[in-house]
């Protein structure tokens, strides 16, 4: 009995091995929006566990108890109960208590995520075209533009000050694209006619993947980029650097 | 396991006037509905296949980085039949398949209420899935690569100019018509063409199930019937409706499209829903526990889906993200109810764990997954990082695949003995099951992990190093062990045919009112109708020494 109700639980177990200590196969999110995100997932994903192990719990007991025998007689009925209405009051009334817990919570950090710096430390204006990126910095004067995409092309490299708030506004003018960081756990849409704002605020240097999520054509796949965060200084340094060679490739 | 029970045999059916005509030519005219529900589930399931070997192709080019099947035009092309086919053709064409074949039967009808209505609404149907199917192959300019909800401005004729996207948008256009006369059809048929005693409070629940399935694709599909047209337009005749070169918006047709888009969610599960709900008791030997409240639950899910379409607009950052979200969320409520009364209807049972049951069970296991993972998708800032990534994927696989599909293999194996009088058999099915569960799990399972890793959907090709390969290649084989499932199933319909051994007219111990007619059911479905005195005819009358309704 235990061991098939374990059984059921395999793949969630399964789940967990793949997940480090808690973050649940979740990248933990390098910036405070991302990390606020990580926090929600942590959440989302216990109360989920805890539903589906109860769930899973109701049915292997049920499959299991109430298996019918080799010495049950073939034509034997089941018990002939149709109705318990406090249990189906009780089983309206907590899933409803979870959701709108989880609401609750969704809510807030949506807030917080969504908000926009009445001052950023930094403002960058990303065009997505098919199939590559365009990063310019308009208060520094400067841009970075992929090559022409395809297999094993590096995309270009956005260069962000690390604990600086970072305004981003996204544009597309061809088809819908999406601007999407993993390792910050937020995307955008990226749709022609539409300015996009949004603001992310990084918290760890280091070299992070991006891709274009919303399906945009052909070379699709390969319209990736990376995003690196460094120091303020080497930030300044790296700008500096490349003021004025606007147009050349990263 | 044998599960015939000795029961008195019915009386022969009567020959003469009511012999079933023969041959290609009176299926093709055909406007029974029994005749129209097996055509609805036989194409269907031929669309299936045909689907199958596109994700087949699919998983092959994605088992390790780097192109080694097809060209990226051709993936895109892949991916967009795979679910357009999947969707409208197979899951919703099945779906009708069984309302066709069922609801008559099940409300003691004769037939659906108009009976050439729905002949032309299967026509419409196969039709549009052969101009879908063509849509991938048309040659002029390439064939139809703009992901199965078509968002422009990739879909307008600067992007995408051959005449694939037409052929598709015809196909599309044609398959929703065939939904808005079936919905039609059933509708008027479950609500006028009861039997005596049938009242809508013992309508089995897959009666119930397809009639809100039903509503739910007549409130749906105009609006999305509006865009395909609007889209038309600005593709062949200069139209700027999407267009914001000319002052259009694509967002519209986002918001158009996801209008049919999410009941179509729905209008996909809901009959299966009913479907798991007929089987459960069944080989439980109960009654459904709680009726009311699965009736209930499900006119819930039916409201509540119309108000969620701009979940899959989170990040688009242009619609009311907290309002979409509670929607979004409120709809695990009644889903729960729902999970909670097919534990209670197990409960006390006498379980037997024959072909359908199992897959009732693989449903129940797998949607689980999907249901939760949902409630995550439901907030929107989880789905700034998970929307349109393989995360995303594997969830709507779990809901579509390991619940409607599993819930489809059930019904077939259930429904089978009634529409052919002969039985599957036993011993392959379980196999077919296993088969099923652990290629499907094995192919789904590891696709979260390689969203949460950052895998976009719609993707050619990966990169290597970013913890994307062994997911992948897990998912692969897991495909190549389903297929072998469905080849194996194939082999068991080809079987039973072959061997031809008499079903019986109620070989599970059934409730409604199907199992009180021959197998299959004469021409106009009853020679004679038990009396009606709950929601369980054929048990009553079965089990005359029971009091109908006891229980409660």
């Amino acid at each position: 009995m235990r061991r098939r109700a374990s059984l059921a639980a395999a793949p969630l177990l399964v789940f967990g091995a793949t997940a480090c200590s808690g973050a649940f196969g979740m990248p933990r999110g390098a910036t405070e929006q991302g990390r606020d995100v990580f926090d929600l997932w942590q959440t989302f994903f216990v109360a989920a566990v805890a539903v589906a192990a109860l769930v899973y719990g109701l049915i292997a007991w049920s499959l299991i108890r109430y298996r019918r025998r080799r010495s049950d007689d073939a034509e034997a009925l089941g018990a002939p109960f149709r109705e318990r209405r406090g249990l189906e009051a009780v089983y309206v009334a907590i899933p409803l208590v979870i959701v709108v817990a989880l609401f609750t919570l969704s809510f807030r950090t949506g807030q917080r995520v969504d908000d926009l710096d009445p001052d950023p430390g930094v403002r960058v204006h990303v065009e997505a075209f098919a199939w590559g990126w365009r990063f310019s910095y308009p208060d520094l004067d400067l841009t970075v533009v992929s090559e022409p995409s395809g297999p094993g092309v590096d995309g270009p490299e956005l260069v962000l000050p690390i604990d600086e708030t970072a305004r981003i506004e996204l544009v597309s003018n061809d088809v819908i694209h999406a601007f999407w960081v993993p390792g910050f756990l937020f995307k955008r849409d990226a749709i022609p006619g539409v300015i996009q704002t949004f603001d992310v605020t990084p918290t760890e240097a280091g070299v992070f993947q991006g891709a274009c999520s919303e399906f945009c054509g052909l070379n699709h796949a390969y319209m990736r980029f990376t995003v690196r965060v460094v120091p303020s200084t080497e930030f300044d340094a790296w700008a500096s650097e490349r003021a004025g060679a606007s147009g050349a490739a990263a | 396991m044998s599960t015939t029970v000795d029961r008195p045999a019915a009386p022969p059916a009567p020959h003469g006037p009511h012999e079933e005509p023969r041959g290609v030519v009176s299926w093709i005219t055909t406007t029974d509905h029994k005749r129209i529900g097996i055509l609805y589930c036989v194409s269907a399931f031929a669309f299936f296949l045909v689907g199958g070997a596109l994700a087949g192709a699919i998983r092959v080019e994605l088992a390790e980085p780097g192109r080694q099947l097809v060209t990226e035009q051709t993936f895109n092309t892949l991916f967009t039949i795979h679910g357009t086919v999947m969707l409208f053709l197979f899951v919703g064409g099945f779906g009708n398949g069984l309302a066709n074949y069922l609801v008559p039967l099940q409300v003691g009808a004769p037939d659906m209420a108009f009976p050439r209505l729905n002949a032309l609404s299967y026509w419409f149907f196969a039709g549009g899935g052969v101009l879908i199917l063509l849509s991938a192959v048309a040659a002029a300019g390439g064939g139809a690569a703009m992901g199965w909800y078509a968002y422009p401005p990739l879909s307008g004729s600067g992007f995408s100019p051959g005449v694939g996207p037409d052929l598709w948008i015809l196909g599309m256009a044609l398959v929703a018509a065939s939904s808005l006369l079936s919905g039609i059809n059933v509708i008027t048929t479950a609500f006028l063409m009861r039997a005596p005693g049938m009242t809508m409070w013992r309508l089995p629940i897959f009666t119930w199930n397809a009639i809100v399935t039903a509503m739910l694709g007549l409130v749906a599909f105009p609006p999305a019937v509006a865009a395909f047209a609007l889209l038309f337009i600005d593709r062949r005749f200069g139209g700027h409706v999407f267009d914001p070169q000319g002052g259009g918006d694509p967002v519209i047709y986002q918001h158009l499209f996801w209008f049919l888009g999410h009941p179509e969610v729905y209008i996909l599960v809901l009959p299966f829903f009913g479907v798991i709900t007929e089987v459960l008791p069944v080989f439980s030997r109960k009654a459904v526990f709680n009726y009311a409240g699965f009736v209930m639950a499900t006119l819930a899910i039916g409201a509540l889906s119309m108000g969620v379409w701009a979940h899959h607009m989170f990040t688009t950052g242009v619609v009311d993200n907290p309002f979409f979200s509670a929607m979004t969320l409120l709809i695990a409520v009644p889903t729960g109810i729902k999970f909670f009364n097919w534990i209670g209807t197990m409960w006390g049972g006498r379980i037997r764990f024959a072909v359908p049951m199992l897959f009732a069970i693989g449903f129940l296991l797998n949607f689980l997954i999907g249901g939760v993972t949902g409630v995550m998708l439901a907030s929107a800032p989880i789905d700034y990082q998970v929307s349109d990534s393989y995360f995303l994927v594997a969830h709507f696989h779990y809901t579509l695949m390991g619940g409607s599909v599993f819930a489809i293999f059930a019904a077939i194996y259930f429904w089978f003995p009634k529409a052919f009088g002969t039985r599957l058999s036993e011993a392959i099915g379980r196999w077919v099951f296993a088969l099923l569960f652990v290629g499907f799990n094995l192919t789904f399972w590891p696709q979260f992990v390689a969203g949460l890793r950052g895998m976009p959907r719609r993707i050619a090709d990966y990169p290597s190093g970013l913890g994307f390969e062994t997911p992948n290649l897990l998912s692969t084989v897991g495909a190549g062990v389903m297929s072998v499932g469905v080849l194996l199933f194939l082999v068991d319909v080809w079987t039973a045919f072959r061997r031809r051994e008499p079903a019986g007219d109620d070989p599970w111990g059934g409730s409604s009112l199907e199992w009180a007619t021959t197998s299959p059911p004469p021409h106009h479905n009853f020679v004679t109708l038990p009396p009606i005195r709950s929601e369980r005819p054929a048990f009553d009358l079965h089990h005359p020494e029971l009091d109908p309704g006891a229980g409660r």
